[in-house]
């Protein structure tokens, strides 16, 4: 319950105060080039990668990226940068 | 990728991982701060993707961890590069050494022929041209060029008329055209003597034939001195005539001497400088002082680098610098007279034979003009004045 409590304290700053919600906020932050390229910050690891379905970790929930000739350019600890074909991008709640 | 230029010069492998969770193996790559970039699914069961050279161990201690099969698919980069340029190091050595050795070959000197001399001549000329460094095997760049060895050659053998270098490749040409020697005297047909030119008769020695003349007497060109006529007048005899017929003959000449001279003078300091000319650039080897001096003489000996039968571009300057004086020399009339007079019988004595003799030297008119001593100067020489002339015989 505890975590709840931070969580609603959080949003409430954040909007009070009109800070960007991905620097207060543990949520991930995607940018999209077109259908080529997906960059996603704050990122937990990796849990499934194929050329066609990529699952990704983050704070809470998973993303599901599907398409086609997936490749990852760059992985960091808190960065990752996919290229191929992107056809889905799913938010999978806990 | 923003550093690619990085990853090209740190050097990076290609990897292929086997086995199953691939994933968290990634993870824990990612976690222990590995660069790793284009990670690709190649099927069910492998990834591949490229890392630093330098993160191999890592990888190494993560493979502890995480079980999974690692192949090594591709090394590209900078250290790799060199490494195969070392290997073939003995190749490119190899080229350049054969280059050089062309090089050097193609500026050695492989033959020395020397034409048109005498055996004995030939002996000699050959042992100077070896302490001159003409020999088999002698490098072309240390050696004089052909102008200077003719010079020096012909001036260490009086019996060498003309001596001709050509330089052929690597081949020295020497033509030689020795002096003749004096050929047996020939029995020659009748023959009168005559004079050369105008004389007065000191002295005759006759061998063969009659002579016409007396001493003192005056005789004209083409005058006849001795006859090849002698015997009856009915039934004359034909001979050779033979004789020296010593005549006094007379020269003028004129010798003009400037009051004021200009003397160059080589002070004897001088800078020797060697360079590499390539194109028209020049870089200098040895001697790089800049000499200061007000009037200077500049030698150049330039030496062209050859390669096969050509030559190339890149040539060899030996330069040597000289400090010259100038030197204003005043002379009084006097200086100047004595001058002009040993100048005067300088020019004369080139013109008459070599076994004449000056007897007697007369100044005929002496004047200074526009700064200039003029002098005409009449000499009595005594020389052979005989010319010999056939006889025809109608």
């Amino acid at each position: 319950m505890a975590g709840k409590w931070r969580q609603k304290i959080r949003r409430w700053v954040t909007k009070q105060l009109d800070l960007p919600e991905d620097v207060t906020m543990d949520v991930p932050r995607i940018t999209m080039i077109g259908q080529i390229h997906i960059y996603i910050e704050n990122h937990k690891g990796l849990l499934s990668f194929s050329d066609k379905e990529i699952r990704i970790l983050l704070t809470r929930g998973q993303l599901l990226i599907r398409g086609e000739t997936f490749v990852i350019k760059t992985i960091l600890p808190e960065e990752l940068l996919l290229e191929g074909k992107i056809e889905q991008v799913l938010f999978i709640s806990e | 990728m923003k550093n690619l230029w990085l990853r090209k010069y740190y050097g990076y492998v290609t990897v292929k991982i086997e086995g199953k969770g691939l994933e968290r193996f990634i993870n824990k790559l990612v976690k222990e701060n590995i660069r790793i970039w284009n990670v690709k699914r190649q099927n069910q069961e492998s990834i591949t993707f490229q890392m630093f050279v330098r993160d191999v161990p890592h990888l190494r201690s993560a493979n502890h961890y995480h079980r999974v099969k690692l192949r090594f698919l591709k090394k590209s980069g900078l250290p790799f590069y060199t490494k195969r340029l070392k290997r073939n190091t003995g190749f490119i050595a190899g080229a350049v050494i054969a280059l050089l050795i062309i090089t050097l070959l193609s500026n050695m000197i492989w033959h020395v022929e020397i034409h048109g001399a005498s055996p004995e001549t030939e002996y000699k000329l050959s042992n100077q041209l070896k302490q001159l460094g003409i020999r088999k095997g002698g490098f072309q760049f240390l050696v004089d060029d052909p102008e200077t060895l003719q010079r020096k050659l012909s001036g260490r053998n009086e019996e060498i008329t003309w001596i001709g270098v050509e330089v052929r490749g690597t081949t020295y040409r020497f033509q030689v055209v020795e002096k003749e020697r004096p050929e047996q005297q020939k029995k020659k047909g009748p023959q009168h003597l005559v004079a050369k030119k105008e004389a007065v008769i000191v002295d005759y020695f006759v061998e063969k034939g009659q002579p016409v003349i007396s001493v003192h007497e005056f005789v004209k060109p083409g005058q006849l001195l001795v006859s090849g006529l002698i015997g009856k007048e009915k039934e004359p005899d034909f001979v050779s005539a033979k004789g020296k017929v010593l005549g006094k003959t007379w020269y003028d000449t004129k010798v003009e001497v400037k009051l004021k001279n200009k003397f160059k003078v080589l002070t004897g300091n001088e800078v020797r400088k060697k360079a590499i000319k390539i194109g028209s650039r020049q870089i200098p080897v040895w001697g790089f002082e800049n000499e200061q001096y007000k009037y200077k003489q500049t030698e150049v000996d330039e030496v062209p680098l050859k390669f096969l039968k050509w030559t190339t571009p890149v040539s060899f300057i030996k330069m040597t610098v000289r400090e010259v004086e100038v030197k204003n020399k005043t002379y009084t009339e006097k200086e100047a007279k004595k001058l002009a007079l040993s100048l005067a019988k300088k020019n004369l004595m080139e013109t008459i034979p070599e076994d004449a003799d000056i007897i007697d030297e007369k100044v005929l008119h002496e004047k200074v003009e526009n700064g200039k001593l003029k002098l005409l100067v009449s000499y009595d020489v005594i020389e052979n004045i005989a010319k010999e002339v056939p006889i025809t015989v109608n």
